[in-house]
């Protein structure tokens, strides 16, 4: 069979019709499906960022419609390293969660689904050429996302699932008007082919077409103030789907976002939007992390605070910059999925989810708790773990940029960072008093997970040029915008 | 291999040994640190004479390890007390629980300090600054006890002193396009560097934070006294002299030797920036002596102890004349060996006896001889009295701030070298003279193991005391590689500009030959009966004190004087510290009023955010 990057939206579809009616032969089947098409997802992935080393992209047209007219899915060493990154946090998630709800199964069959058509969705957004698939693709990332939020029953989850579907409706609606607008003038979907045409569009609408994406795919990549929804979301689903959001979707919606700023668009002074939107989004969730008791919400403010700083690296926009971007996304969704793995542990039995609650912990759970202040120390930067380099090239990149202010912000923004996490490893760590929940002890699979995880984290930390060629083509990908339009336009011309 | 990857190497995969060696006992550990430091310092003298360099790349950054005069000086502290202080720790540690993590975070930080002193190269420093850091910060809170207020302290001003740091070596990056030590002094020589003096002044904080510089400082007497006592001695003696290695390298290889004197604006400011910091180390000491007085707590007055202490090397390096870098240096080793040997003695008492609190302990001097002995030379090194080494390292201080002219420093530097002769009598009276009380007549000496590291130190201060030659002669070398030229010592005489001389022989001869004849006197007077007595055996003007009265002497020890000094003591920097900070967490609660909860203004967020964007960026673009 020949591998092309439309299995991945392809087998997953079928995989979700296919899995209710497998369970009715075998229970067990509605958890083994899905990671039998995560670990299909990891194959294409090693077979098709292969052939990129002998041809420049991969681009696949559905249904025999060539580009610019037809639907296509485009797998650059860009799109190729955010697909692999999503499929690998994919594939941990599933083994992770394996054992969820092991006694019932049919909110486990919901849960599967629902989280294979998660990361579906993330991947779909960042593999289409179409502008208006890659709004389809956004919603089933979004309705996933809502029903996850909302899965477990009871009223703080349908608030939070509640708030998130209101916001998320805005983005929806804002985006489609976008689009809308960008066909009327340009009568094309493609993105490449759009990229062509936007001189076309007078400047005034263009810049209207500019600010509705950067509003809509906002929303999805948590800039500030358009992230309330993340925070509840983020406490509220069960535990694995934190390490979902802030390893996948957000990348998504990043992804969406730098897509439009660099493919279509070719404004100058977005890099200045780009980095006094990401410096507040940035603080402003660092400052209300700091005051945050419950873990996952700090966590999840934590995560926007870091999507703050790559959008704030997108902006500055030099080579150094965008590599700094794409390996602090790396980082962020390995470390960040270890944290919320961990947390979930740490807090199992909680119903409040307080740091408060964490006092002591580390008696009870010490590879759990290891592995979580393993995950504070890699996240604050510290060397010599993985997230030391991303954060020594991004300041590089500023450095580069001649923009001092900027970095002592960012690292001052950073102490704190420091603080609220250290705090909790404080708590993890006391002996002055022992905690009163009772401590859950990690399956064999979870532990695999954080300990694949964790060595990663060191690896990358001890010699990051395992994976700093693959995040150079990526960013090489990127910048060379020329290059992606030509050979989408070329390679599927009308056979 | 290369020796320096190998000794890097031998220490970062014996601290992992060390962790796992835990798993089997709980008594390994030590001994595995142990012979890890051991394996560490002979391959070092083994080898470091010869030339040494090494260089490879990560990530296209390259990286430089080399060894020079320098860097060696530094070597013989680290290793010199690491090795002492993991022989002392075996015993110490005996009954603790949790050895693995301890002396894991033990080796890691050694074996940091080294690459930090080889590094040739920005990056490789920094990485090994940061490992050194959060080692050490994980033995700070090892003991899991109040973490609050000593970790996230000392990390957190560690976290600023190290980001300092970064930013200047990323735009010192930008500017020169390399990471090479090498290459950045070159490029000071040829004045190629715009902002040099911002470069130079945020290095400077990041390496004032870990020499414990007010009014970086307050991380500083928590952490020091928290910390068991076997690392203490390598935190205060070693550790806290990565902060002077650097500022040596800025201040005297950037200020003084940049080839930029002649630059009116350039000269202007670096020595605004060297007196500023003269005078940081003036206050610096002054201060923590204060404070060290009135601490009732052993470890505590140590530790405020060392603060001062440092403060004398830093007003050295930044007056920065060859003879001021020459005390400075001195008092660095010097205070590494007598303040190492000081943490040593206090923690024996601790492990001896279960407390370090001088009002509650005293008379130990016939239970622990030796600690005794040891307590007594470092405090007389410390005080910088004659005939020990520590009256050179102070000679040559003032003599150098008088020569240059800083009077006014050198009444400070007068002023705390004597207020510390009454905090170390202080803990030399409080802990081993006195009364000896009945719930101390079971203690013990320490084990040979404890004892032995000590001595050795308190020899070496006696034997320097009267050569200081040997400690000249790498701080010569050392100076050489800082750009001095000429740079003279002799072995035992001390000489200053107006011609007088000192031949130190003769100083410690005369005071060793007092010092016999009053041992055979008190001897001989002492052979007729003494009473002992308890004591409540005290004239009390005819009212029997009640039992639970303290009436030892340690207790209200220098009344007067705090009396006196009140004032001085109601602000505290720390105090001032922990207000700014609760006040700045209580304003960040800002975003709770931005983060309401609520679905509707989460809306309305969004619909005033687009509008105020395409107001905004329809004029931007």
């Amino acid at each position: 069979m020949n591998i092309s990057p439309v299995h991945y939206i392809a087998l997953p579809l079928l995989a979700a019709f296919l899995i209710p009616l497998l369970s009715k032969l075998h229970k067990e089947l509605a958890r083994i499906v899905p990671g039998l098409v995560f670990l299909y997802f990891l194959v294409i992935s090693v077979v098709l960022m292969q052939r990129l080393e002998t041809q420049p992209m991969i681009s696949e047209v559905i249904a025999g419609w060539s580009a610019p007219w037809g639907i296509n899915l485009v797998f650059t060493p860009f799109s190729g390293f955010l697909v692999s990154l999503m499929s690998f946090i994919g594939f941990l998630v599933w083994v992770y969660s394996y054992h969820f709800k092991k006694i019932d199964y049919m909110p486990a069959q919901k849960y599967f689904i629902l989280l294979m058509m998660l990361v579906t969705g993330s991947i779909g957004i960042v593999l289409t050429g179409d502008i208006f698939n890659l709004f389809v693709f956004l919603e089933i990332v979004a309705i996933s996302a809502y029903s996850l939020t909302a899965f477990y029953p009871g009223r703080d989850g349908a608030e939070a699932a509640f708030k998130y579907l209101l916001v998320g409706s805005f983005a929806s609606a804002l985006i489609l008007l976008a689009i809308v607008i960008l066909y009327t003038q340009t009568g094309t979907l493609n993105m490449a082919d759009l990229a062509v045409k936007m001189h076309e569009v007078p400047h005034y609408l263009k810049v209207i077409i500019f600010v509705l994406f950067l509003v809509g795919f906002g929303i999805e990549a948590e800039m500030f103030p358009l992230n309330g929804w993340a925070p509840d979301a983020y406490s509220q689903a069960p535990g694995p789907i934190g390490a979902v959001f802030a390893g996948i979707v957000v990348k998504g919606g990043i992804y969406a976002l730098v897509r439009v700023v660099y493919t279509i668009f070719d404004l100058s002074g977005v890099g200045t939007i780009l980095i006094a939107l990401g410096l507040v989004t940035m603080i402003i969730a660092e400052l209300a992390a700091l005051r945050q008791d419950n873990l996952k919400r700090m966590l999840a403010y934590s995560s926007i605070g870091q999507m703050g700083v790559v959008l704030i690296a997108f902006g500055i926009g030099t080579d150094t910059a965008i590599f700094a971007a794409l390996f602090l996304m790396l980082n962020h969704a390995l470390i960040k999925s270890m944290l919320f793995f961990s947390a979930s542990y740490l807090l199992y039995n909680s119903t409040t989810k307080t740091i408060k609650e964490l006092t002591g912990m580390a008696k009870h759970l010490p590879f759990v708790s290891f592995i979580f202040a393993l995950g504070a120390f890699a996240i604050v930067g510290l060397p010599p773990f993985s997230g030391f380099w991303s954060k020594l090239y991004f300041l590089m990149a500023a450095a580069d940029a001649q923009m001092v202010l900027l970095i002592i912000t960012v690292l001052s923004v950073s102490v704190i960072e420091i603080i609220y996490y250290f705090r909790v490893i404080g708590k993890i760590y006391s002996k002055d008093e022992t905690s009163e929940l009772e401590p859950k002890k990690p399956t064999i699979n979870s532990v695999l997970v954080m300990t694949v995880l964790g060595a990663l984290i060191i690896i990358i930390g001890v010699y990051p040029d395992l994976v700093t060629d693959w995040i150079h083509h990526a960013s090489d990908a990127l910048v060379n915008k020329s290059n992606y339009i030509q050979n989408v336009l070329t390679e599927n011309l009308p056979r | 291999m290369n020796t320096l990857a190998l000794i890097i190497l031998i220490f970062f995969s014996g601290a992992t040994l060390a962790y796992l060696s835990s798993l089997i006992s709980n008594k390994l550990p030590g001994w595995v640190a142990l012979l890890t430091t051991m394996t560490g310092t002979v391959l070092f003298y083994m080898s470091f004479q010869n030339e040494q360099a090494l260089s490879f790349s990560i990530i296209g950054l390259n990286l430089e390890w080399a060894l020079d005069n320098y860097t060696i000086l530094f070597a013989h502290i680290i290793f010199g007390l690491g090795i002492l202080a993991s022989l002392y720790s075996v015993q110490y540690m005996q009954n603790k629980s949790q050895q693995g993590s301890f002396y894991a975070n033990f080796l890691l930080s050694i074996g940091s300090m080294f690459g930090i002193i080889i590094s040739k190269d920005f990056i490789s420093f920094f990485i090994f600054w940061e490992i050194m850091t959060w080692s050490s910060f994980l033995i700070v809170v090892w003991n899991g006890i109040g973490f609050r207020k000593n970790g996230i302290w000392y990390m957190a001003m560690s976290a600023i002193g190290a980001y300092a740091m970064l930013t200047a070596i990323v735009l010192i990056n930008s500017e020169i396009g390399t990471y090479s030590l090498q290459a950045f002094f070159n490029a000071v020589q040829e004045n190629a560097i715009d902002n040099l003096m911002l470069v130079s002044i945020l290095l400077l904080i990041g390496f004032a934070v870990k020499a414990a510089l007010m009014p970086l400082h307050i991380w500083a007497p928590r952490a020091y006294s928290n910390t068991p006592a076997s690392y203490t001695s390598v935190f205060s003696g070693a550790l806290s002299k990565m902060g002077v290695f650097g500022m040596g390298l800025v201040l005297i290889r950037v200020f003084r030797f940049s080839g930029l004197q002649d630059n009116f604006d350039y000269a202007l400011v670096s020595q605004f920036t060297s007196h500023v910091l003269a005078w940081l180390g003036g206050i610096t000491a002054a201060i923590a002596t204060l404070y060290a007085l009135v601490q009732k707590d052993a470890k505590k007055l140590l530790a405020y102890s060392s603060i001062a202490q440092l403060g004398y090397i830093v007003i050295g390096l930044a007056i920065g004349t060859k003879l001021a870098v020459m005390s400075a240096l001195f008092l660095a080793i010097m205070h590494a060996v007598f303040k190492g040997a000081l943490f040593m003695a206090v923690g024996a008492v601790e492990r001896q006896v279960g407390t370090t609190d001088m009002t509650k302990i005293s008379g130990l001097i016939r239970r622990m001889p030796w600690t005794f002995f040891v307590t007594l030379v470092s405090i007389i090194a410390l005080a910088g009295v004659p005939p020990l080494s520590g009256f050179v390292g102070k000679w040559m201080l003032y003599e150098a701030l008088i020569t240059n002219g800083n009077f006014f420093l050198v009444v400070v530097v007068f002023f705390s070298s004597t207020a510390a002769f009454l905090y170390s009598y202080r803990i030399l009276f409080g802990l081993f003279l006195g009364q000896e009380e009945d719930d101390t007549a079971h203690v013990k000496e320490a084990p040979a193991t404890m004892v032995i590291p000590m001595v050795i130190l308190a020899l070496f201060l006696i034997v320097t005391g009267t050569y200081p030659g040997i400690v000249f002669e790498p701080i010569a070398h050392g100076m050489e590689y800082l750009g001095f030229t000429d740079v003279t010592w002799n072995m035992t005489v001390l000489s200053n500009v107006w011609g007088d001389s000192v031949n130190l022989q003769y100083v410690s001869t005369t005071i060793g030959v007092a010092f016999m004849l009053a041992l055979i006197f008190l001897t001989f007077k002492g052979r007729k009966g003494t009473r002992g007595v308890s004591t409540k055996d005290i004239s009390t003007s005819g009212e029997i004190p009640l039992e639970h009265e303290n009436l030892t002497f340690q207790l209200d020890f220098f009344k007067p004087f705090e009396r006196a000094a009140a004032p001085l003591y109601k602000r505290s920097i720390t105090k001032i510290y922990e207000d700014v900070a609760n006040g700045l967490e209580a304003l960040f609660d800002f975003t709770r009023k931005i983060y309401t909860g609520n679905g509707q203004t989460y809306a309305i967020y969004v619909v005033a955010f687009l509008v105020t964007l395409l107001i905004v960026v329809q004029n931007m673009l």
